[in-house]
């Protein structure tokens, strides 16, 4: 029988497939299924590490590639070229032969070196330019110091003649040529020292000058007002030159090493101004030569990277994807002796046929007389869950799925998500126009999709990818919104009211006037009597009725999802857990919630100001309490015959404890028993491939495994490769341990029922901060600008506009719907899924490019 | 218009709406979700709207303010 459709209620219907492919098709067999997306292969090869793999060979060969692709991607980057991004969604790629990847390989390994040769003459080229333009620095500074000297020293001598204290043999020159100056410094024996030292450790070397040399020298530094660039590293540096002057040889020797050690570079300068005039032709000369160089190597580097820049992107892709087929194919057994290649993996059932079709179109194309086979094969091993989603309901299985993955073939929880998730969310976010900026938002996001999937930025991506729930939020917080009637905190006034004032005749302004109902029994049909928004005493009204709603909804949430727990019992086949879990606690919870549901219901049914009966109404929550504390006793009383009722019904509550304590534990041992009688033995004991049909109704240890029993179609019993059983263990019936985990369970789900019902007040509270918070938001900012009137009024009503906008997104939508919506998921998670969800599965993640393309940390930058 | 009894006439509606979501619901693999949500979105709107008509059916408390202007009144 073919199974039924896969819907989103369960998880898909999963069968453990078989293939054996042969060995020369291996590669093109994983890469089509990789396209296809539909296996998820087990490790036939755990016992195995990385290194003792068939196709480690190859990994490591791609990962060469992948290295120098990557070494492309960092120059490329270097020089500031654009890269051309591969789109993923509507570009494809033929899938490689094997000759092909080989050719990129080669292509690869002679780009990267013409690339590293290129960069490095480059750098080479780049160092020597740097340091010319340093060198031509420090001769234009240093020679701009030795002009300014010799003015000085002239200016010197010039003084010196008119003194009678000067030498005489000085005195006897007259005129002193500039070559004379200059011999001057040559005479005196003081020697320097010029070069270039990086800006910010000017201070230091000074210092260290200073204190070296005891103050025996003259320095001077002038700075370099264009910054260098440092070749090792492509960043700018500021620099300044510097010339020393001291005396004696040993001392220059001193300041060049210390210099050097401070990471200084020296040029020599001549003192000569002539000579000097010649190095700094030479220099530029020199620096031209080099820039042309230069500028030719860096337009080759440019032209080829730009070059590699195009299909860089492509590359990476496919070299990505060749390394997951063959980290794929490292999973599979591979049989020496019949050269054949043994996959095993899970896939849905009714993908089966597609499967088997794509490995016949491989084996067809590749001219091959072996066929490839492909088997079902019976296991007893827990399938993986695997949840068919589309684009609306993959966030709110996303919700479900952050939570947990539920076990396989039980009862979806996303289903009931996807309305109670936003409308819980909806009765505390409850404002017709905060509702509309968020459905705007919502449905801009789902108009533009398209163009919209692009952005990176994650907060909006987090935004994007919860469009539709946002949409489902935003439409029922408008119904809430009319419900609360809340519209920016105003009201709407959509109908007539039920109340009018009563005037008294000698009415002044500021006397407190009380509302009279209409006599004819007409009520406010839709939403909240708008007469109530701005009241005395609205407050108290609203809360009463708010709270009321939580536990009303709080009820029929929880009801709800203990009904799911009686279709996943009956789904599993376990009845105990039907009459040991469900009906007792069932019964329980409605003896005292849906009581109190009930009762909320009957006293608003009834007129408590009736004229003819007046009764006093009973305080509810009271009633609750005494109902506990003092059963049998009444407060006030509030319909006839209630103390018996009420004794009746704790009773009824209290009597389900030791049912839900006992029954399932001792239920199990019996059963247990009865077929020991028989000559059973345990289900470990007996694990059998194909011996598996029908042990659901064992009830036994191993209850999460229970699957659906699947009819055997013929081929289905087949041989195992390897280690099937290994894995799944299966334990003794332990009657001891089945009493504790139902004692746990007991005391958890009654003591839930109070705590659950009470954490959905949480929907009261929020909404009640809510609107609060908009009120106040209203009257400290637009409402009093209203009040206003000429051009400062206009001018404030402006500003206030805006500023009461700005923050009604940011606080009241933004802030106020990510707080909501946080207590929205913990009432899914905690309050409706423990009530009825196992969560005992594992996610189907099949083998596909799609997936692995889009995980890829490493790829994010070359997809767009 | 809405007396009491339109508690009932609004239960009707919404079962009328339920029973046509159950039918109408497009035949794909998407049926059960149409289904479950429609009428899981009915009946939650349904029973809101219930209960704040309840709330107001029989109210003990009278609105009461004192800030109303003679104007407003008296129009």
């Amino acid at each position: 029988m073919a199974p039924g459709q896969d819907t989103m209620l369960r998880s898909a219907e999963m069968s453990m497939v078989q293939l054996y492919i042969s060995n020369e098709i291996g590669r093109e067999v994983a890469t089509s299924l990789g396209e296809l997306g539909l296996v998820a292969f087990r490790d036939l090869n755990s016992e195995l590490s990385a290194f003792q793999r068939t196709f480690t060979q190859e990994i490591r060969r791609l990962d060469n590639v992948e290295r120098q692709l990557r070494y492309f991607y960092t120059q490329i980057q270097k020089n500031d070229i654009p890269l051309r991004k591969f789109d993923v969604d509507n570009e494809r790629l033929a899938n490689p032969s094997t000759s092909e990847i080989d050719e990129l390989a080669e292509r690869c390994q002679t780009l990267e070196q013409r690339i590293f040769q290129l960069n490095d003459s480059y750098e080479t080229l780049k160092k020597r330019e740097v340091d010319l333009t340093e060198w031509r620095w420090v001769l234009r500074e240093a020679g701009g110091f030795f002009d300014r000297a010799y003015d000085s020293v002239v200016e010197d001598i010039r003084t010196s003649t008119d003194n009678d204290d000067a030498p005489l043999l000085q005195d006897v020159e007259q005129h002193h040529t500039a070559a004379d100056v200059e011999r001057s410094f040559s005479g005196v024996n003081i020697g320097f020292v010029a070069g270039v030292i990086d800006r910010s450790r000017m201070a230091v070397f000074e210092r260290s000058m200073w204190r070296s040399l005891r103050g025996n020298l003259f320095m001077n530094s002038s700075e370099i007002p264009e910054p260098l660039i440092d070749p090792a590293t492509n960043d700018k540096v500021h620099k300044s030159v510097f010339v020393i002057f001291a005396h004696g040889r040993e001392i220059l020797a001193k300041i060049r090493k210390i210099a050097e050690a401070l990471g200084a570079n020296l040029y020599s300068v001549d003192e000569n101004s002539d000579l000097r005039r010649d190095q700094v032709h030479e220099v530029n000369a020199r620096l031209n030569d080099v820039q042309s160089v230069l500028r030719n190597t860096e337009q080759t580097l440019h032209a080829e990277l730009a070059q590699i820049s195009q299909a860089l992107s492509a590359w990476m892709v496919l070299i990505t994807k060749e390394k997951a087929v063959y980290d794929t194919l490292n999973n599979f057994s591979y049989d020496h002796s019949r050269r054949t290649l043994i996959a095993e993996g899970w896939a849905p059932t009714n993908d089966v046929n597609r499967i088997r079709a794509t490995l016949q179109e491989v084996t067809n194309n590749a001219g091959l007389s072996v066929p490839s086979i492909i088997n079902e094969i019976k296991t007893n091993k827990t399938p993986p869950t695997y949840i068919k989603t589309n684009k609306f309901t993959e966030a709110f299985q996303t919700i479900v799925n952050a939570y947990g993955t539920p076990t396989y073939s039980e009862f979806n929880p996303g289903i009931p998500t996807i309305v109670f998730f936003p409308f819980l969310f909806a009765t505390m976010f409850g404002d017709i126009g905060h509702a509309i900026i968020m459905g705007l938002a919502a449905l801009a996001m789902i108009y533009w999709e398209k163009p919209l999937k692009k952005v990176t930025f994650e907060l909006f991506a987090m935004l994007y990818y919860g469009r539709y729930i946002a949409l489902l939020m935003a439409v029922f917080s408008m119904f809430t919104g009319l419900m609360y009637n809340d519209i920016f905190s105003q009201s709407l006034t959509l109908w007539n009211s039920a109340w009018h004032w009563k005037v008294p005749d000698d009415y002044k302004e500021g006397q407190p006037l009380v509302a009279e109902l209409n006599d004819s029994g007409y009520r406010y049909p839709f939403g909240l009597d708008w007469i109530w928004h701005g009241t005395e005493n609205d407050l108290l009204f609203t809360n009463s009725y708010k709270m009321k709603l939580s536990i009303i909804f709080a009820y029929f949430h929880m009801t709800y999802s203990l009904i799911l727990s009686y279709i996943n019992a009956r789904h599993f086949k376990k009845p105990i857990d039907i009459w040991g879990n469900f009906v007792p606690g069932m019964i329980f919870f409605q003896a005292i919630f849906g009581y109190l549901v009930g009762c909320i219901f009957y006293k608003w049914s009834v007129n408590w100001n009736d004229p003819t009966n007046p009764r006093q109404p009973p305080g509810l929550l009271n009633m609750l309490i005494f109902m506990f504390l003092q059963p049998g006793t009444l407060d006030i009383q509030f319909y006839p015959g209630q103390a018996g009722v009420q004794v009746f019904l704790l009773l009824l509550a209290v009597v389900q404890v030791p049912v839900l304590l006992f029954l399932k534990p001792f239920y199990l041992r019996w059963e247990h028993n009865k077929a020991r009688a028989k000559g059973y033995r345990a289900i470990g004991e007996r694990s059998r491939v194909s011996a598996l049909d029908g042990d659901d109704e064992d009830g036994n240890g191993h209850a999460v495994g229970g699957r659906h029993s699947t009819e055997s179609d013929g081929e289905g019993v087949a041989m195992l490769t390897q280690d099937l059983h290994g894995e799944e263990e299966h334990e003794e019936f332990e009657f001891s341990e089945h009493l504790i985990e139902q004692i746990i369970h007991t005391i958890e789900f009654c003591l839930n029922c109070v705590s659950h019902t009470a954490s959905y007040l949480r929907l009261w509270a929020l909404s009640l901060a809510h609107q609060q918070l908009s009120v106040v938001l209203w009257s400290m900012t637009l409402g009093p600008a209203l009040g206003n009137t000429g051009v400062a009024g206009v001018i404030m009503l402006v500003f206030s506009f805006y500023l009461w906008f700005v923050l009604t997104i940011a606080i009241l939508v933004l802030m106020e719907g990510t707080s909501a919506m946080l207590h929205s998921l913990r009432l899914s998670w905690v309050e409706s899924f423990s009530k009825f969800a196992q969560f005992g599965g594992w996610p189907f993640t099949p083998f596909s490019f799609a997936a692995t393309l889009e995980e890829s940390e490493e790829l994010k930058e070359f997809l767009c | 218009m809405a007396q009491g009894y339109s508690i009932f006439i609004g239960l009707l509606v919404i079962v009328v709406l339920s029973v046509a979501a159950w039918f109408l619901a497009p035949k794909s693999e998407n049926q059960i979700i149409w289904r479950s949500s429609l009428i899981l979105a009915f009946s939650c709107c349904y029973l809101m709207w219930a209960i704040t008509f309840l709330a107001q059916l029989h109210p003990l408390i009278e609105p009461r303010r004192s800030d109303l202007r003679k104007e407003y009144l008296h129009s």
